[in-house]
């Protein structure tokens, strides 16, 4: 008995070890390019013209990144990211949570129509709509604006969010609604004071991954704005490719430095990170 | 109902707030255009180049402080497929960099750019600049360009590796290949190139081309004037590029490196020329700079003109930009003296006024100009001298043919075939 309890436990300890070493091996391998990034941008042009990428760094320099803030611009993509992304975020989150709660709580003609619009929507690919919304925007006046490029990430994740809210919100007891409209309550107020404190959850997890998304969005600033003072960090680091000579100590010091609010994001909320990657997917 | 009715118009209102900015944005940003904002794009993507390109605009705004420059850098090859959405907008940019000749004046026969003959003569450019920039910049003798800095191609070499070996640079042929024999026999490899980005290999068809043909003929085939299956053009393909490659000149996988990785084999003293523009210097590690000299690449025929690759970038308007006086005034200031004394400076390129100060240059700018003025003809490259699918079909005939040596008929006889399609 006792020597099969010790089988048991050597077994348990090698199955442990193979997790272990799977992880790690796992693990290096997304960390590569991070590292590769991390290296290249501590390094000078000239030791990656004699010795290559895939090399360790002979000096350590951040030049790189002062060079990434000033020359690489990287003091105004930032900000501009900032603009586009926030109040994007805002006004997709506020219109879809109005859209949601209309269709969860209220039954109107059309309704189920109208929720299936949202989620068609949502199933488009981007590629498709390219062409009709650079059309669009460049005959509305908003082609090189700020204010094209948040109306087009507000509406284009008006779909997924509104999908999301809504099983979110009709998981909440309807009775408690109908009692406060009982005591008089208006429905906008509802909306506010009771439904949005209740979703809270889901909407953090949201924001988290819509910060995200549009944060990193490369194509839709590549199409929709043209001048370089308006560019988010993507497509501005993607400017600094040159003719003959591309500094890629540069790239990779911004792009290190772009990536840093996402990371923020992400350390702070990741708890409802995690729980926004299967939002939605039980009702 | 009535509370049904608040609702609807408490919905409408936070439905319409976003949209609010929109309503408003448009015809400020308008207004503000017309004044004194002039928007410049660059294609000066290259870390140096674009060092400059900002301290240039930022001088003009020292000088113009009424005037706000909106310049954005656009990585070059984006820039060159932008450029057309860029001259046909209803509200283009500005000012655009461009290159001169060719590439210019398929934009300028369809009536996208802006005439700027007045701008010449108020300059004095007609003086200050040479026939050949002047025509460079003109099509059908009007000009629309103009042009400020440009480069010269050669080859490259490592002086230290010519000394230990006791070579000189070669002026002819026969001097040539027994350069490349003698370092082939000490274990050198002649030659460095990368043709991963295909453009390398156009820089050997063009000198070799010009040599044994002379550049008039070269520009002519450019011009989709000339067949490609043209003995003429066969006999440098099999009697002079040919020898070279499979003699071992070259260093082995060309195709497998870009230019820039091309360039360890050089400062590992494995390879010891490299035939390129002169933008190798801001490539070339500093450590090695000192020991890399270049020469004009050798005559074949003494009988025939010599030609040069020297491509040649500038500035443009568009013809419907809205602001054309403050445009002219930018580009009046890009294209004077002190503009381009200051690019040639910091840059290493030469400019194109002919009244630079040549004491401020450095020894090799010196040496580029005694080059690109002993030449009788100015070529701006392959790429840039022929039509635009021409070159992408041809940069890859010339790679395939790299790897096929013995196929240069048949490779010649299909680079034909694109020629009459695309020039018909």
């Amino acid at each position: 008995m006792p020597d099969y309890r010790s089988r048991r436990k050597v077994r348990k300890k090698i199955v442990s070890w193979i997790v272990f070493f799977t992880v790690l091996l796992v693990t290096t391998v997304w960390l590569t390019p991070i590292l590769v990034a991390l290296f290249t941008s501590v390094r000078d042009y000239d030791d990656i013209i004699l010795r290559g990428f895939f090399a360790l760094p002979e000096e350590v320099s951040f030049d790189s990144y002062f060079a990434a803030w000033r020359q690489g611009r990287m003091r105004q993509y930032l900000p501009n990211s900032f603009l586009i992304t926030l109040p994007a975020l805002g006004a997709t989150l506020l219109l879809s949570s109005l859209s949601a709660y209309a269709i969860s709580r209220f039954r109107f003609p059309g309704r189920r129509p109208i929720y299936y619009m949202f989620i068609f929507g949502m199933m488009l690919p981007l590629q498709i709509l390219m062409i009709p919304v650079f059309g669009l925007s460049n005959a509305m006046g908003l082609y090189d604006t700020y204010i094209g490029l948040i109306a087009i990430h507000t509406a284009f994740f008006l779909g997924f969010n509104t999908f999301v809210l809504k099983n979110y919100m009709s998981t909440v007891p309807p009775q408690i609604f109908d009692s406060a409209h009982i005591d008089g309550c208006s429905e906008l107020r509802i909306w506010w004071q009771i439904m949005l404190p209740l979703t809270l959850p889901a909407f953090a997890a949201l924001a988290t991954l819509l910060f995200t998304w549009i944060f990193n969005d490369y194509l839709w600033a590549l199409i929709l704005v043209r001048t370089g003072d308006k560019m988010p960090v993507t497509t501005g680091l993607a400017s600094l490719q040159g003719e003959f000579v591309t500094d890629w100590t540069v790239i990779m010091a911004g792009s290190l430095v772009g990536t840093i609010p996402t990371l923020m994001v992400f350390v702070f909320l990741q708890r409802y990170f995690i729980e926004g990657l299967t939002l939605g997917a039980n009702k | 109902m009535k509370r049904n009715r608040k609702l609807v118009m408490a919905a409408l209102t936070l439905l319409l707030l976003p949209a609010a900015p929109f309503l408003f944005a448009g015809g400020q940003q308008e207004v503000e255009d017309e004044k004194n904002v002039i928007v410049y794009n660059s294609f000066l993507s290259d870390p140096d180049a674009r060092v400059v390109d900002e301290a240039l605009v930022e001088m003009y705004q020292d000088r113009n402080p009424h005037v706000t420059v909106v310049h954005s850098i656009v990585a070059h090859e984006t820039y060159k497929d932008a450029l057309p959405a860029y001259l046909r907008a209803e509200n283009p940019p500005d000012v655009l960099t461009w290159m001169a000749g060719e590439t210019m004046r398929f934009y300028a026969e369809r009536d996208l750019l802006l005439d700027l003959t007045d701008l010449w003569a108020d300059e004095s450019w007609d003086e200050d600049y040479t026939e050949g920039f002047r025509e460079l910049s003109s099509y059908e003798g009007v000009p629309y360009f103009v042009p400020t800095n440009y480069y010269w191609w050669a080859v490259y070499y490592q002086k230290s590796v010519f000394e230990e070996h006791g070579l000189e640079p070669p002026e002819t042929w026969d001097e040539f290949l027994e350069v490349c024999e003698t370092l082939k026999a000490n274990g050198v490899t002649p030659f460095t190139i990368g043709t991963r980005g295909r453009w390398t290999a156009g820089g050997w068809f063009d000198i070799l081309n010009m040599r044994v043909n002379g550049p008039e003929f070269h520009m002519s085939l450019m011009d989709g004037n000339e067949s490609y299956n043209d003995p003429r053009v066969l006999d440098v393909f099999e009697n002079y590029w040919r020898p070279l490659i499979d003699n071992g000149y070259f260093i082995d996988d060309a195709a497998a490196y870009s230019w820039s990785e091309a360039i360890p084999f050089m400062t590992s003293g494995e390879a010891a020329m490299f035939l390129m523009g002169d933008f190798i210097r801001d490539a070339y590690p500093a450590e090695y700079e000192d020991d890399l000299g270049f020469f004009q690449f050798p005559i074949i025929d003494p009988n025939i003109p010599v030609g040069i690759d020297a491509p040649t970038d500038g500035f443009m308007i568009p013809a419907n930009t809205r602001n054309p006086e403050l445009a002219k005034d930018f580009v009046a200031f890009m294209g004077s003296l002190e503009a381009q004394e200051y690019m040639a400076q910091e840059l290493g390129r030469l400019g194109t006024h002919s009244k630079i100060d040549r004491s401020i240059l450095t020894e090799s700018q010196i040496q580029g100009i005694e080059l690109v003025e002993s030449a009788d003809v100015v070529a701006q490259f392959y790429g840039r001298d022929t039509h635009d699918e021409m070159q992408d079909r041809g940069y890859d005939a010339f790679v395939e043919f790299w790897e096929n040596t013995g196929d240069a008929q048949r490779i010649l006889d299909r680079l034909e075939e694109d020629r009459v399609r695309i020039f018909q």
